[in-house]
């Protein structure tokens, strides 16, 4: 019995040390990152994997003058916000329908949105780019976002169906015969009740807006349009020299994920789950 | 009459009101633009508005595919999927399985571990370009502290060993991700069962073999899925760290189709990739959904 007890021991202390060797493998380029943000150029070139000899600040400020970080961080933001407040509205009312009416059109709706899934967005790049520019839409964030949207549309109609499609029917049947119509029933019975799915999806595209990479490497040429991913990329390619501000950039780009994360982070991980598995 | 009746008429088109925005974005930016894709690709064409657009037939199709560098992509593509399976599955499913364990803080580790697909591909592939530096990165660092510093190369500038770099950042960025859907898989076995295997004897290592793989079939299936599909659409990691270079020798053919396009003009060479990549895509995925299909049935 005791040597049962001891091997049991021994294997859930394997089992701590992978785990606790996993996790320092995922924060250790991470926490290399932050610390060579408060070191000075030379001090980088000496080695990464050392505390800064002098803790210096202004890498910080250097990044926001000359790469504009806090502008693109900025952004970023909006591009990603205004990408999900357009998705859920356009996504909802549709799902709605697709889950509860019974016309026969309807499947093919379904089925073109779901047709939507397969396409990889390289497949659309030239012909975007094309009317982006006949439209005269270049460096234009409305035109970005609309892009954005169609393409976590067919997601969050996959999702938002699913979601109310599982819920009772008997709460639209008591809604109809107090005379709620179709557009009251959507925004006072539905969307209230569609919160959880809602929050997930808004997870979802929250995180594909804010680092989106490759319309906005077609799309956006204004500097001061940039978006954060772009300014990055644009800031360590023409600033090869200086190190610290580029670190300091890199780590400022990943807080406001960062603090999302941390605040909601079981609700990312579900969000991320039910995402993965729609495929 | 019930058809006619107006009330029928006025649901009916609200019901359609509600589904036409969605629709019209998606015809007019999937839709359309892989139509029009597909009808460039049959073109030359510089992606200057003014400039003709010229009737050409499968003549770029014929280009790719003779290309040399196409064919690099395409290999490119295969090593992310050789990564995806040889390193990343192993890796995601032992993630899933300690965070599913009876050990402690499992809490943190799964969040932790989740925590780089927060970050953004951009940040990420940065972050281990500044990691992989030769002069001043960890890894050369470390090696010339143990006294290898001859095998310090400039790993990102020397082909193949560049692609593997990126496809284990990857990894290192996806890991978590793909330990959520083996946890889920996890997570839903039956309690009779863990009860049954203890009942017989079967633990540790057996029972992973023997109990838990067998029953996460399916999530084996899904991670195989967005794997296969995702290597052909790698782009973002790879353009941080590398730009797909040098001279395309780490470029996948996402990233192909982005440099022929706009930065050698060659836009009906760069939709006739982008097709190729659809077609593929979805070729794949019906294989493999129908190996799923006929497992299930069996």
């Amino acid at each position: 019995m005791n040597k049962k007890v001891g091997s049991d021991k021994l294997k859930k202390g394997i089992l701590y040390i992978v785990a606790v060797l996993l996790a320092a493998i995922t924060f250790l380029p991470l926490i290399i990152t932050l610390l060579s943000s408060f070191k000075t150029n030379e001090d980088i070139l000496l080695g990464m994997f050392s505390l800064p000899k002098k803790w210096v600040f202004n890498n910080y400020p250097s990044a926001v003058e000359t790469a504009n970080a806090i502008r693109s961080i900025g952004n970023s933001l909006f591009v990603a916000v205004a990408t999900l407040i357009a998705t859920v509205i356009i996504a909802l009312p549709a799902a709605y329908v697709l889950a509860r009416k019974p016309y026969k059109y309807l499947k093919g709706v379904y089925f073109l949105f779901m047709a939507g899934v397969m396409v990889p967005v390289h497949s659309t790049l030239v012909s975007i780019s094309k009317i982006s520019s006949s439209f005269g839409a270049r460096n234009s964030y409305f035109f970005l976002i609309l892009i954005y949207v169609a393409f976590n549309l067919s997601q969050a109609i996959f999702l938002f169906t699913g979601y109310i499609g599982s819920l009772d029917r008997g709460l639209d049947e008591a809604a109809k015969i107090d005379g709620c119509g179709d557009g009251r029933m959507l925004i006072s019975i539905m969307a209230p009740i569609c919160k959880p799915i809602i929050a997930t999806e808004a997870i979802l595209v929250f995180i594909y807006g804010y680092s989106e990479l490759i319309f906005s490497l077609i799309l956006i040429s204004d500097s001061s349009k940039y978006t954060v991913s772009r300014a990055m990329l644009n800031f360590t390619s023409n600033y090869t020299t200086s190190y610290g501000p580029q670190f300091a950039f890199v780590i400022m780009s990943m807080i406001p994920m960062l603090i999302i994360y941390l605040l909601l982070h079981e609700k990312v991980e579900s969000g991320i789950l039910a995402g993965a598995i729609k495929g | 009459m019930f058809f006619s009746s107006s009330k029928y008429r006025k649901t009916f088109l609200k019901s359609m009101l509600f589904v036409l925005p969605g629709v019209a974005i998606t015809v007019i930016f999937v839709i359309y633009p892989v139509i029009n894709t597909f009808w460039l690709s049959l073109n030359d064409w510089n992606g200057v508005a003014t400039s003709p657009v010229s009737w050409v037939g499968l003549n770029n199709y014929i280009k790719v595919f003779t290309s040399e560098k196409f064919w690099n992509s395409m290999l490119n593509a295969v090593y992310f999927m050789i990564g995806g399976f040889v390193v990343l599955m192993p890796v995601a499913f032992g993630m899933a399985l300690l965070v599913t364990s009876k050990i402690r803080f499992t809490k943190f580790f799964k969040a932790s571990y989740l925590m780089p697909v927060m970050l953004g591909t951009t940040a990420v592939g940065l972050m281990w370009t500044f990691m992989l530096n030769s002069d001043f990165g960890i890894f050369a660092q470390f090696l010339r502290a143990v006294g290898l510093g001859d095998a310090v190369i400039n790993w990102l500038a020397t082909p193949t060993v560049n692609i593997w770099c990126v496809v284990l950042v990857n990894e290192w960025m996806y890991a978590g991700y793909n330990m959520l859907i083996f946890a889920a898989g996890i997570v839903a076995i039956p309690g009779d069962v863990h009860d049954a295997a203890l009942l017989d004897g079967c633990t540790g290592l057996k029972k992973v073999i023997y109990v838990i793989i067998p029953l996460c079939k399916n999530m084996f299936m899904v991670f195989s899925v967005l794997c296969v599909t995702g290597c052909l659409k790698a782009f973002d990691i790879v353009w941080a760290m590398t730009n797909g270079g040098p001279i395309d020798s780490s470029a996948t053919p996402a990233v192909l189709l982005y440099t022929q396009g706009f930065q050698y003009k060659l836009m009906g060479r760069s939709s006739a990739i982008g097709i190729i990549l659809l077609v593929l895509g979805l070729v794949l995925s019906v294989l493999l959904n129908n190996v799923i299909f006929k497992q299930d049935r069996e």
